[in-house]
């Protein structure tokens, strides 16, 4: 009862904490919209008012940016363009495009480098977020085509569709709906074509948070990537199948087969060599953004309840977190349940020293526990079951049932060398066969020594599997994560997503706890350790 | 019933087991006494495969055990063991101890077995500690219920492996006790033990075990009171003994001094007595027995019997006899006239020397 006090106790300091940290906050970040008329029209009337703003750090040229520190997401290549131009300057990697709106906000860079259509999106949400005015250079997206047998027909196949879209206007005119007139309110696949999906399935990766390509939204992806990929499949009789990931992992998902197609990759020479590129089917102008000087007059609660209605109500994007932690969640207890056996077979076939048994366990032991748990995710995906359509999620139950297997192993080697010896002598002396006195006899007091190591294997294995994202897994991080990139509010949908690790972990450790009581023996009553007996007087 | 043949146990670099070949029959207590690391314990876990012989039989009720085809689950229930450090199932209550094996391997009903432990527990007095876990008891009380565990799977045999080594002296009575009144009952049984009191009133047959074999054996009066072997007399006396070749005059008694400090703080011999040695040996022999001979031949042998607390000196030489009582120091005349000091002097014939003096110190508290 006191340790349930506790509990509720040390909930509500979380939640004060999480409360504390949302005030203290930039609240720049929080910055988010002006009141009164609508955003679109501004928008698109603010096109070319762009430096109406003072710039917060005084920088308004290029040259300005010599010896600055400057942001780019990872995999896109833009600095290539124009790091001739600047001198001493720093680049800082992002993954994702809206990262850098907030290490902006927190002087972690003084500026950041980015496609023309991306800064607009942003700034629908940031309005203090402004661009020079010089160009920094000009990108050409194209589509890789996965490295499969059926590379040589797609390409083809995708290098028609382009030539045509070029030809009759089409890709001018989807351009234009999507990228130069975006509404995030409006703007959503009207028609979607129909497909005869005679020519079977194929997998499109794309980024999925990076508006207006790809966006989640609760009734699925959208964007011009996903229209433009639609149509093509529409045209050449093949059924679609969207997987979102991380941006940098989509050329190289592609290099390795996985995937048939890999949307917005900027063109560049040396990607072009080992991989297959299309046609650009888009152009698109990069800028530098720096901060300009503005204020909200919004207020806190205002705000509050704002952002709270972005995150979690709008376009029914608690579906969202909710699916993402039934993810995490499916992830977690199969790969507890499943490891547990793994981990608990493996010690059973290598108890008595057996040597095949152990080579094998401890090649493997040795290879998870020396591999980042990511890399390994990576490799599983990529390499071993490249070539598969085993499901991601699948895979990552693979992965994770692996790591925590060989955590059971040695929780389990612990826990029952910690039994002196003398208990297996004395049960075996009284007649006990082996897996008798290691069932009765030793297992039960192992228990008591490992499984409050089993408790935090459980919850570290639940933060674990944050990484899967980067496998094209929709967990409860990744939609955190795709949520944050569509409402443009880096703090918000963070904190929401460590909020519900701790109610998974809070139900997780809840669980376990019930079995350690269980199975302590030391917890018995006098009338379960008599049971069935009829006393003497 | 049980015999052993050839028995031998080799680990590397070191064999406990040389060779021992026995045979027990029904009723036997059997005392297994020796210093340690004589492969006393090894015998014992070899009896019931705890340790596999490396060769050799293990024959019990005429069948070959230690062959790899014998079920020893089935063996090992016709043979209880207790074991220095108790072991008792530390998960479990003391009444699931001894309930629980009747259960998992006997096949008795709950009921049946719990009965049974009672009854047991009430022999061996601790009925009141049936729902106890066994860190809650004492050393000796762990091992009463150890006793009582493996007495309740009826063995035909019970091993005990030193089974007071681990506790503390003021428990080693109510254990010993508990013992003796199996012994009583007419089983089987075999004990390694350190305690030569307990073994020679508990036992029918003594083994003294050394080096790994079967050294000498009898009747505990036979070891006890009669061993026929030095070894064996040494160990019942708990002797510990000390020797020099004195050939030359120059002989260092600087270091016997360092050596006999030692021996007497390692047996805790009190300072007085070993300074009376001390003096004693110096005035025979440099004094004395130097005057005489040119080249001395003399061996000299200070023993210690932990079991009478005698410590001797005891000198033989050769040439010309020299009698202690006309010694001229008058400190050496002193020592010989107090009751604690024993002398006794003679001419042997002997193979290689033909005087003998020999000198006991013993020790009165004031």
């Amino acid at each position: 009862m006191k340790k349930n006090i506790n509990k509720t106790f040390a909930l509500l300091l979380a939640l004060l904490l999480v409360l504390g940290l949302t005030v203290g906050a930039p609240s720049a970040a929080f910055a988010t919209l002006t009141t009164g008329s609508s955003p679109s029209e501004e928008q698109s009337e603010d096109r070319e008012d762009d430096n109406k703003m003072e710039s917060k750090n005084g920088i308004t040229k290029i040259s300005d940016l010599n010896g600055k520190t400057i942001g780019v997401q990872t995999g896109v290549l833009y600095e290539d363009e124009i790091k001739d131009e600047i001198d001493g300057e720093t680049w800082e990697y992002y993954k994702m495009p809206n990262d850098m709106i907030a290490a902006l906000e927190a002087n972690k860079i003084d500026a950041y480098l980015i496609e023309e259509v991306g800064f607009y999106a942003q700034r629908y949400e940031h309005p203090e977020l402004m661009r020079l005015e010089e160009k920094a250079g000009q990108s050409e997206f194209a589509v890789i085509i996965g490295n499969n047998e059926k590379q040589d027909t797609l390409f083809r196949q995708m290098q028609e569709f382009i030539k045509e879209g070029k030809a009759n206007g089409w890709l001018d005119q989807l351009y234009d709906y999507w990228v130069k007139n975006w509404d995030p309110n409006t703007c959503k696949i009207e028609n979607v074509p129909t497909t005869t999906g005679e020519n079977g399935k194929v997998i499109i990766a794309i980024e999925g948070g990076y508006e207006p390509f790809s966006f989640e939204t609760a009734n699925g992806v959208s964007g011009y990537d996903v229209e433009f990929m639609m149509n093509f499949c529409a045209k050449y009789g093949y059924q679609w199948d969207f997987w979102t990931m991380e941006f940098d992992s989509i050329a190289p998902g592609a290099i390795s087969g996985k995937y048939d197609f890999g949307m917005n990759i900027v063109v560049d020479e040396e990607r072009a060599e080992d991989s297959v590129l299309t046609d650009w089917y888009y152009i698109c102008d990069l800028v530098f953004v720096v901060e300009g000087e503005y204020e909200s007059d919004m207020g806190f609660f205002e705000r509050m309840a704002y952002n709270f209605n972005k995150t979690f109500i709008r376009e029914d994007r608690w579906k969202l977190f909710a699916e993402g932690m039934g993810r995490t969640m499916l992830i977690t207890v199969l790969s507890i349940v499943f490891g547990t056996v793994l981990g608990f077979a493996a010690y059973m076939a290598c108890r008595h020293g057996n040597k095949l048994a152990n080579g094998i366990t401890g090649v493997i032991n040795w290879i998870i526990e020396g591999i980042p748990t990511v890399v390994f995710l990576m490799i599983l995906a990529f390499v071993v079951f490249g070539k598969s359509t085993l499901n991601a999620t699948w895979i990552s139950i693979i992965g994770f049932t692996f790591i925590f297997g060989c955590g059971m192993f040695g929780m389990l080697k612990v826990g029952c060398d910690a039994i002196p010896r003398g208990q297996f002598e004395a049960s075996t002396a009284l007649g006990y066969s082996d897996s008798q006195s290691f069932f009765k006899i030793i297992l039960p007091q192992a228990a008591k020594h490992f499984l409050p190591i089993y408790k935090s294997n459980v919850v570290s294995l639940i933060k674990e599997t944050s990484v899967v994202g980067y496998i094209a897994v929709r967990d409860l991080t990744k939609m955190g994560d795709l949520v944050r990139s569509r409402t443009y509010l880096a703090f918000f949908a963070l904190i929401a997503v460590a909020i519900l690790y701790f109610v998974m972990e809070a139900i997780l450790v809840f669980i376990v706890k019930r079995i350690q009581i269980k199975v302590d023996p030391r917890r018995r009553s006098r009338d379960k350790i008599l049971s069935g007996i009829k006393e003497a007087e | 019933m049980i015999e052993l043949r050839h028995l031998r146990k080799e680990y590397e670099g070191v064999t406990p087991l040389e060779d021992v070949s026995i045979t027990i029959n029904n009723g036997d207590v059997i005392a297994v006494i020796g210093p340690s690391g004589t492969g006393k314990s090894t015998l014992l876990r070899c009896i019931n495969m705890l340790e596999e012989p490396t060769s050799g039989e293990v024959i019990v009720d005429g069948q070959v055990i230690n062959d790899g085809k014998c079920d020893l689950n089935e063996v090992r229930k016709k043979m209880g063991m207790v074991f220095q450090s108790f072991n008792l199932f530390g998960h479990l209550t003391v009444i699931e101890n001894i309930m629980n094996p009747q259960i998992a391997l006997l096949g008795r009903s709950r009921q049946e077995a719990y009965d049974k432990a009672m009854d047991l527990l009430n022999k061996v007095g601790l009925w009141a500690k049936a729902l106890s876990y066994p860190d809650e008891l004492s050393g000796g009380q762990q091992q009463r219920i150890a006793i009582a565990r493996t007495l309740a799977m009826d063995p035909e045999i019970i091993l005990f492996d030193e089974p007071t080594s681990a506790l503390d002296p003021s428990m080693i009575g109510e254990v010993q006790s508990i013992i003796r009144m199996i012994a009583k009952t007419g089983r089987t049984m075999m004990i390694v033990t350190h305690e030569m009191d307990f073994a020679r009133k508990i036992a029918n047959r003594v083994l003294f075990m050394s080096e790994g074999i079967i050294y000498e054996e009898g009747t505990p009066k036979e070891i006890f009171e009669h061993p026929k072997k030095d070894l064996t007399k040494k160990f019942i006396q708990r002797l510990s003994t000390i020797t020099y070749r004195i050939e030359s005059r120059d002989f260092d008694f600087e270091a016997v001094n360092d050596e006999l400090q030692q021996y007497a703080e390692k047996l805790l011999i009190e300072n007085e007595r070993t300074s009376k040695l001390l003096l004693c040996m110096e005035e025979l022999i440099m004094n004395n027995l130097f005057e005489f001979e040119e080249d001395p031949n003399i061996f000299a042998s200070i023993d210690y019997s932990e079991k009478s607390d005698v410590l001797s000196l005891e000198l033989k030489y050769t040439g010309q006899h020299f009698d202690p009582e006309t010694c001229d120091s008058l400190l050496f005349k002193e020592i010989l006239a107090e009751p604690t000091t024993t002398l006794l002097d003679e001419t042997v014939q002997g193979k290689w020397y033909n005087n003998h003096t020999k000198i006991d110190f013993k020790w009165e508290e004031q």
